[in-house]
């Protein structure tokens, strides 16, 4: 079983305070994974690290997809509502890869951005301005671009945060897609019933790793609790990290 | 008795030496151009101060109180007159001088100013030395005003006088020499100098006002306009237009009209030493120069 | 109506080749505009024109007062502070706007201690600075050049400028474009500017570049639109300004501004992209 990435006694920080401790593992190609922890768990940390935004402070990320191949949805997407483009003009950056920084943009694109844009239900929005979408309407059309990215690892950071519940459900039939299509997805996400229905697989972080492997044996009280415990350990006189000792 | 008249003999030629050797006479001259008329005449027996020095702007001089000291001091005052010294009068009555006061314009025939701003139409031009004629009727004052101040150099202030005298002729021969060489068809020049009405008299060039562009930085359209308007309809050959800022507006305006761009006049004061018009005789040709290269073809 | 409108440049060829240098710089100038404006840049030219000065004053040193060579120094300065400020901007915490004022200010100081070993109390940049009444045809080519260069860099960038702008994330994820694209749009910001300088003095270049920038954004919600009103609105404050110097004997480079501001009111005042009329008098509402 080939892995999508792996982790080689990962730690990934800031200003040399650990966010990720000592992570080692793999997760495997066309895995389905949900990444839970407390807040402060280091999640969204990891991502940016898996996505290359982030240098390890020691240790190794291996991924096999090549840059292109990897698509991420950032929790709150920096993204310039007030700019004037149209909700076509976003989602077509997507193709990306396909046409590059000059590349026509020709009828067959046009018709995938179309057929994506409905796929998230937003069909006849493509001339509206960005700017004015809804949180969710955006989340959608940041979905609509994740599609034609086509890309083999999809990193999504809380992609349902504040969104309702007939848009959650659009959004995870798209994941289960994603899946069935033997992209390997990692999401981060809180609400851990939603993951013990669709995820099989789950990894609890807590700065370390708490448990990795299938969701229910992830998810059982203990480890949740020792979760908590150990995320609330960030001190700003901490002394540097004996590797032996972790 | 003898004894007694050699005595007194003997102190009055003591006392009288220090007269015979006294200091030289001091003179002052309100800008350079009139100073360089009293050196030259002058000569080693004075010593001349100018209050408004090379390359100075004599219409708006402030002086200062060195300059006050000088004018008590002096025993000849030499002014322009004409109104071209408005600071002057304050000055001589703030020092008290017993000075003579020569105003040394007088008896030049005047003219009238072309009307520019500043000068206002119907006032007396100042500028009288940019005629060679007028430049001797200075020079004969400056000579008379010498000679009753200080009699014992009559004869040297009139050998010197004579010398000057013999160079501004020949310097108003070559003048005419020179114009005259000019087609009469190109004799016109634009300027913002408004000093040479008594050149124009004298020689028959044309100083023509330029209308409108003058010293701003920002020309608007209009006055570029009626500036090429006014070049081409006189048929003007040459531009002297140092004043405007921008040297790119008015090689633009040159390249328009087919006119010349001319090179530095010097009207209101002499240059430095080391400058092209560093006395009057210089001056005078630096400028004749100047015409003579923009307007011939 | 002919003699108001067509005659001055019938007549004159310095109202002709000030019109088609005011072509040239909307052309170049008034789409960076758009984009610097988006970017919440669009102070930049007032800063720039401060941080050519070493550059100026340098090529004052070494050439005297050779246009050319001080042209050249201030791009090569105007290119130094600009690109310096992008990569800190890129590189650290600091944004844009404090990148570049830091540089800037610095720039300035610099020029100034240059100017000042020189001994003589020279004001450099008003030489530097040129009038849009006085263009010769090294200056119409230089400027043509530069908005030529303008318009062939943004046709080709135009994908990767946008998406730096609106989502550099996503773009540094797919692409390694954004840095080079930065660079190279502050490369010509900095060109239009000092070309802008040189042939049409600082009021000009700068007030060409963002006021009719400004004012488009309030008659387009889509960006190709916006910046091609933009360069319409530029043309047109040129065309209104340089009758308005003409006919009623205005300083050239404030006539134009002029107009452009004006039509920048009249936007604010009623364009139909969040103008004030429709914010105070908004009317009846849609169906949906």
């Amino acid at each position: 079983m080939t892995a999508a990435v792996r982790f080689r006694d990962l730690t990934l920080g800031y200003d040399r305070h650990p966010a990720v401790h000592h992570l080692s593992g793999a997760v495997a190609d066309g895995a389905l994974l949900a990444l839970v922890g407390p807040n402060g768990a280091g999640k969204t940390t990891l991502l940016k690290g898996i996505v290359g935004l982030l240098s390890p402070l020691s240790g190794a990320i291996d991924r096999n997809p090549s840059a292109r191949e990897v698509a991420y949805l950032p929790q709150i997407a920096e993204i310039d509502r007030s700019f004037p483009i149209t909700v076509y003009d976003l989602v077509a950056m997507g193709l990306w890869r396909r046409a590059g920084a000059v590349g026509r943009i020709g009828k067959s694109e046009r018709e995938l951005v179309e057929r994506a844009l409905a796929t998230v239900g937003l069909e006849g929005f493509e001339d509206r301005a960005i700017g004015t979408l809804s949180g969710g309407q955006m989340q959608r059309a940041l979905f609509a671009r994740l599609l034609l990215q086509d890309a083999k690892l999809i990193l999504l950071d809380e992609p349902f945060a504040s969104l309702d519940a007939g848009t959650v459900a659009d959004l995870l039939e798209l994941i289960r897609r994603w899946h069935a299509e033997r992209r390997t997805v990692v999401a981060v996400l809180h609400d851990y019933d939603l993951v013990r229905d669709r995820f099989p697989e789950a990894l609890l972080l807590a700065r370390s790793p708490v448990a990795w492997g299938p969701t229910a044996e992830v998810l059982r009280p203990e480890n949740l609790l020792r979760a908590r415990r150990m995320c609330e350990a960030f001190d700003t006189h901490a002394a540097v990290c004996d590797e032996n000792a972790a | 008795m003898l004894t007694r008249r050699l005595l007194l003999a003997a102190v009055l030629a003591v006392a009288a030496t220090p007269a015979a050797a006294q200091a030289k006479l001091p003179i002052v001259a309100t800008f350079s151009i009139l100073g360089d008329f009293v050196k030259n005449v002058g000569g080693d027996r004075v010593a001349l101060v100018t209050l408004v020095g090379p390359d100075g702007d004599a219409h708006v001089y402030s002086a200062t109180p060195s300059d006050a000291k000088h004018v008590t001091d002096a025993r000849i005052v030499f002014t322009n007159g004409l109104g071209f010294e408005g600071w002057m009068e304050r000055l001589i009555r703030a020092s008290g001088t017993k000075a003579s006061i020569v105003v040394t314009t007088r008896g030049v025939r005047t003219r009238k100013m072309a009307g520019e701003p500043g000068h206002g139409h119907n006032e007396i031009d100042p500028h009288a030395w940019q005629s060679v004629a007028n430049a001797k009727i200075y020079v004969a004052n400056v000579l008379e005003a010498l000679v009753k101040a200080d009699p014992e150099g009559k004869s040297e202030y009139e050998a010197n006088a004579r010398v000057y005298l013999g160079k501004l002729d020949a310097l108003e021969k070559d003048i005419k020499e020179a114009v005259a060489r000019i087609p009469p068809a190109r004799r016109k020049v634009i300027t913002s100098h408004d000093a040479f009405g008594y050149f124009e008299g004298a020689y028959g060039i044309d100083f023509i006002a330029p209308q409108g562009v003058s010293t701003e930085n920002d020309a608007s359209a209009k006055d570029v306009a009626r500036i090429i308007r006014q070049i081409k309809a006189q048929k003007i050959p040459a531009v002297f237009l140092e004043n405007v800022s921008d040297p790119r507006l008015v090689r633009r305006i040159a390249d328009e009209t087919g006119a010349r761009i001319g090179g530095t006049l010097f009207s209101d004061a002499l240059s430095g030493v080391q400058g092209p018009a560093a006395t009057y005789l210089d001056m005078m040709r630096h400028n004749l120069r100047q015409f003579a290269e923009a307007l011939m073809s | 109506m002919y003699d108001l409108l067509f005659a001055p440049f019938a007549e004159f060829e310095f109202m002709r080749r000030a019109i088609v240098g005011m072509l040239a710089l909307s052309l170049g100038a008034a789409p960076i505009g758009v984009f610097l404006m988006l970017r919440r840049m669009s102070l930049t030219g007032d800063a720039m024109q401060h941080a050519i000065l070493p550059g100026a004053a340098l090529g004052f040193l070494v050439a005297g007062f050779n246009l050319f060579a001080m042209t050249i120094g201030g791009i090569i300065a105007g290119c130094a502070v600009a690109i310096g400020a992008g990569v800190v901007a890129r590189t650290t915490e600091l944004k844009e706007d404090a990148s570049l004022a830091a540089f800037y200010l610095v720039s300035l100081a610099l020029g100034v201690l240059i100017v000042s070993l020189r001994g003589s109390n020279v004001d450099l940049l008003h030489i530097l600075f040129g009038s849009v009444l006085a263009l010769d045809d090294a200056t119409l080519i230089l400027i043509s050049a530069f908005a030529t260069v303008t318009l062939a860099a943004l046709a080709v960038a135009w994908r990767p400028l946008v998406l730096e702008c609106v989502d550099p994330n996503f773009l540094r994820s797919v692409s390694r474009a954004g840095a080079p694209v930065h660079i190279g749009f502050l490369a010509l910001v900095v060109l239009n500017l000092v070309g802008g300088f040189h042939a049409l003095g600082t009021l000009l270049a700068v007030g060409i570049m963002m006021l009719p920038a400004v004012a488009a954004r309030f008659w387009a919600t889509d960006l190709t639109r916006m910046v091609v009103i933009a360069v319409v609105v530029a043309f047109a404050s040129g065309f209104g300004g340089l009758l308005l110097s003409y006919h009623l004997a205005a300083p050239s480079g404030p006539a134009i501004i002029l107009v452009a501001g004006l039509i920048y009111l009249i936007s604010l005042a009623f364009g139909p992209v969040g103008g004030l009329r429709r914010r105070f008098a908004p009317g009846r509402h849609l169906e949906a």
